[in-house]
């Protein structure tokens, strides 16, 4: 038994699974049976969701959960170490560490994909791939990194950080923020089928009619991002409430660390926007399984709806990525810099604005659709307007860097690098905005990089600052401060190099999402590639320090930042119950250079010592 | 304090004039081919060129401090505690929202109406386009023709595009014009380009119709040589086509 006893719970899941699959599969054959409708499609789509309601009740929500509507005593597995990750623990470091480590191994993946699309890309004519994998590899590289961009932060570093900042034991519903997890598994294994049926031809943003059409491939996808949305809407839910009711006695609104101020934005976008993707995606899905046909225009049907339903989600989801970094951002900033965050109360407003503004921007996506005319100045104007609040938070990490004291750590410089980075992706969506240079812009490389500038210059590098910050207290080791210093400096000039040569060809007049390209931007495109080899390089140095201090890093000590927030104040990693005695907040956490400021202070139980196992 | 914001000040001139020296010698465009072309290109250098400084300014305050206030070990004290600065935080406002506000005047709504001009009035000439898994087909209504091989358009011709698709999702988009619109099943959607260029496609790959929304396999691929060319050769070109067949 030994090790192989701690894969029980998978193994019960994955059996549980495959009664599922079964039970779907033969359901869809009677249904094709009845109706005479080809079964493959129908088969696919009951396999799958009656795969993964097997796979959850056999991980854990059976044991766990359901038991108790029957009226049995839930079953909790009460492994320890290493094994809680392989089970149904609803501790929310764990779930926060299980997101981490499936989502950095997703964006290695993800970025792989990547280096395929490039090598395809160094010169103009076929190489490596054939069109049609060149799509499907470039879908999934959106799909991933897509997935990688909202779960990172929100399902990992918030997971892992929110109740700690605010003083609370765990989340306010452990058992659903489990599930939110253990849900996407069956996502990466319908992403991993996808070549078995077929591929995908049409991107992450699946565009009818074209993924009405297409092989059956695209119906794992699809069946895919609505698995991964409702694990997004379980985790704004879990937030937002946790946030509201778990805060520690003191910890006002007002007190609360700006990340959490930034989680709290995120929630109440991932909580009511991804509904509406999965109206879209759903749509889809019954146009291919059921005949329906919502975006079929010979018989009434409208693509452009689509369009509408998907980027209503999609845009706002960009601040689901984003607003959380800014968090990060702000918060690795004051305290490497040893100033309190500069304009706390606007950048706080600025979110929130940030939040009512991104519903009402997404149509500057359909500026060229053949949308009606009229449409297009509000949405331009809508979507500059929201330089106002990002050039806030832009104000607020310049006024707390000025007369700081800069500890420039490795996440200090990632977190600076983001500064710079991200002001050249908010400058180009300008350019995006506006609907003359639109008009040209669209599809092509100019809008990849500005994205990735967005994304990768702002939120990847943020992802990179906050693993290397919060590495001390969620492993309870050192990373090696060399190598990260050499990784910062390795990915940002890489980075750069890649993505501003990437504006330059979209210019040229090269669009995107394309196997081929004219012969005269041959050139160009062999800097992109190159550039991006080094870049992928840098992330095997990352994988390499991670993994290397996990296992014999020194021990770190319980706040190697001298940070004042409360996740610095408990041990690393924290005991199971977060705090040895809970905290009682008596001032926010940036009192840096403040005579006698406290944070909290941790006043011993009335009744004498905690007793952890009870 | 005030010897730290003339530094400041001082790099951001740098920065910015650095800036606009690279604006002005590397001009990003590739060949400009059309009128709208040339609007585009102009908004576009416009919003370059405000963006230098907004540009140098941050970098100009990003690079100062991380020189300035750099500490490689644990600082020994902290920084001074300013938690606010509310007249530079309203002037901040006041100056991002007052900039926000011009660009979506200029270029953003003056631009708008420049690619937009022709709208509902009479053009020189129509061409229905429709875009199919892979190919385009260029029709010439008043002319009763019809090309798969070659978009060709007569020199100062105020031309209006009216894009379909009989597929999937296609779009409508010739580089060297600067416009693009998307080709949708079931639905005719327009855009205007008044050609002021020769040109063709083995001269300048610009000078071709591409698709440009995702459509399968041959999407990459899927585009069509553009031609600008005199009168007389549209017409005796025109002669050489085949009938529209529906």
């Amino acid at each position: 038994m030994g090790i192989l006893s701690a894969f029980a719970p998978i193994a019960r899941g994955l059996v549980s699974a495959g009664v599922g699959l079964g039970l779907g599969i033969a359901l869809a054959q009677l249904i094709a049976a009845v109706t005479g409708k080809p079964a493959t499609e129908i088969r696919i789509a009951l396999g799958f969701i009656f795969g993964t309601i097997g796979w959850l009740l056999g991980i854990g929500v059976w044991s766990y959960w359901a038991r108790e509507w029957f009226g049995l005593k839930p079953r909790v597995n009460e492994a320890k170490g290493w094994r809680r990750y392989f089970t149904f623990s609803t501790d929310h470091k764990v779930i926060g560490v299980q997101y981490l480590v499936t989502f950095v191994v997703v964006m290695l993946l993800g970025g792989l994909a990547a280096v395929f699309m490039r090598w395809e890309l160094m010169d103009s004519g076929s190489g490596v791939l054939s069109p049609d994998q060149f799509n499907m590899v470039m879908g999934l590289h959106g799909m991933l990194m897509v997935a990688v961009a909202v779960a990172t932060i929100m399902g990992g570093f918030a997971n892992f950080g929110v109740p700690l900042l605010i003083g609370a034991g765990d989340v306010a519903f452990p058992r659903v923020n489990a599930l939110s997890y253990w849900i996407i598994p069956p996502v990466a294994v319908a992403l991993l089928l996808v070549p078995a049926f077929g591929g995908f031809d049409s991107g992450w943003t699946a565009y009818p009619p074209l993924s009405v059409i297409n092989a059956d491939g695209q119906l794992l996808v699809l069946f895919a991002f609505l698995v991964f949305g409702l694990s997004s809407i379980l985790g704004g839910m879990n937030f937002l409430t946790t946030i509201f009711k778990m805060r520690a006695p003191g910890m006002t609104l007002g007190r609360m660390p700006i990340f959490v101020w930034a989680i709290l934005s995120a929630s109440l976008i991932s909580l009511t926007a991804t509904q509406f993707v999965a109206f879209g995606l759903i749509m889809v899905i019954l146009d291919r399984v059921a005949g329906m046909a919502f975006f079929d225009y010979t018989v009434g049907g409208n693509p452009l709806l689509y369009e509408h339903i998907f980027w209503f989600y999609s845009h706002p989801a960009v601040y689901v990525m984003i607003l959380p970094a800014f968090g990060i951002e702000l918060e690795i900033l004051s305290h490497f810099s040893r100033k309190p965050v500069f304009a706390y109360k606007w950048v706080v407003a600025s979110f929130l604005a940030i939040v009512v503004l991104s519903m009402v921007v997404w149509a500057h996506h359909l500026f060229t659709s053949g949308m009606s005319n009229y449409l297009h100045i509000p949405f331009m104007a809508m979507t500059e307007l929201i330089s106002i609040p990002t050039g806030a938070v832009f104000l607020s990490a310049l006024g707390t860097l000025w007369m700081g004291k800069l500890w420039l750590k490795t996440p200090m410089l990632f977190a600076i690098g983001v500064i710079f980075n991200f002001l050249i992706g908010g400058i180009t969506g300008i350019f995006l905005a506006d609907v003359a240079t639109d008009i040209q812009l669209q599809d092509t490389y100019f809008v990849v990089a500005h994205f990735h500038y967005t994304m990768v210059g702002g939120e990847i590098f943020v992802i990179m600052a906050a693993l290397y910050y919060w590495f001390p207290k969620i492993t309870g080791r050192m990373y090696n401060e060399k190598m990260g210093v050499i990784h910062f400096f390795w990915m940002f000039i890489a980075y750069n190099v890649t993505f501003l040569a990437m504006f330059w060809v979209g210019v040229q007049g090269m669009n995107r999402r394309v196997a081929d390209y004219p012969a005269e931007l041959a050139n160009e495109n062999l800097v992109v590639s190159v550039a991006a080899f080094v870049l992928a390089g840098s992330f095997i140095l990352l994988t390499y320090n991670l993994v290397r201090s996990w296992m014999r890093g020194p021990v770190a000590e319980a706040n190697p930042w001298k940070a004042r927030t409360l996740e610095w104040q408990t041990s690393s990693p924290p005991p199971l119950e977060n705090f040895e005695s809970p905290p009682e907040v008596l001032a926010d956490p940036y009192g840096y250079g403040e005579k006698g400021a406290v944070h909290a202070r941790f006043p011993a139980p009335a009744h004498g010592t905690a007793d952890a196992d009870d | 304090m005030a010897r730290h914001f003339a530094f400041v000040a001082a790099l951001w001139v740098v920065i910015s004039l650095i800036g606009f020296t690279l604006v002005f010698n590397f001009t990003p465009f590739p060949v400009a081919a059309a009128e709208q072309a040339k609007a585009i290109d102009e908004a576009f250098m416009l919003l370059t060129l405000l963006a230098v400084p907004v540009f140098s300014l941050v970098v100009a305050v990003l690079l100062y401090s991380a020189y300035r206030w750099r500490s490689f070990g644990q600082p020994d004290e902290d920084g001074p505690p300013i938690r606010t600065n509310k007249p530079l935080i309203i002037g901040w406002f006041a100056i991002t929202t007052a900039l926000t506000i011009a660009i979506i005047i200029h270029p953003g709504i003056t631009g708008l109406q420049e690619i937009r001009a022709h709208d509902g009035k009479p053009v020189d000439l129509l061409v229905q386009v429709e875009g199919r898994r892979f190919f385009w087909n260029v029709m010439y209504p008043e002319y009763g023709v019809q090309s798969r091989r070659e978009l060709v358009l007569p020199i100062g011709a105020v031309t209006r595009f009216d894009v379909t698709a009989y597929d999937v999702l296609h779009s409508f988009w010739v580089p060297a014009f600067r416009v693009k619109v998307d080709a949708v099943p079931g639905l005719h959607t327009e855009i205007v380009a008044t050609p002021d260029e020769f040109g063709t496609f083995e001269e300048d790959p610009n000078f071709r119709l591409q698709c440009a929304e995702l459509c399968g396999a041959g999407h990459a691929t899927m585009r069509l040589p553009v031609r600008v060319v005199t009168q007389e050769e549209f017409e005796a070109w025109i002669a050489e086509q085949t009938p529209i067949r529906r």
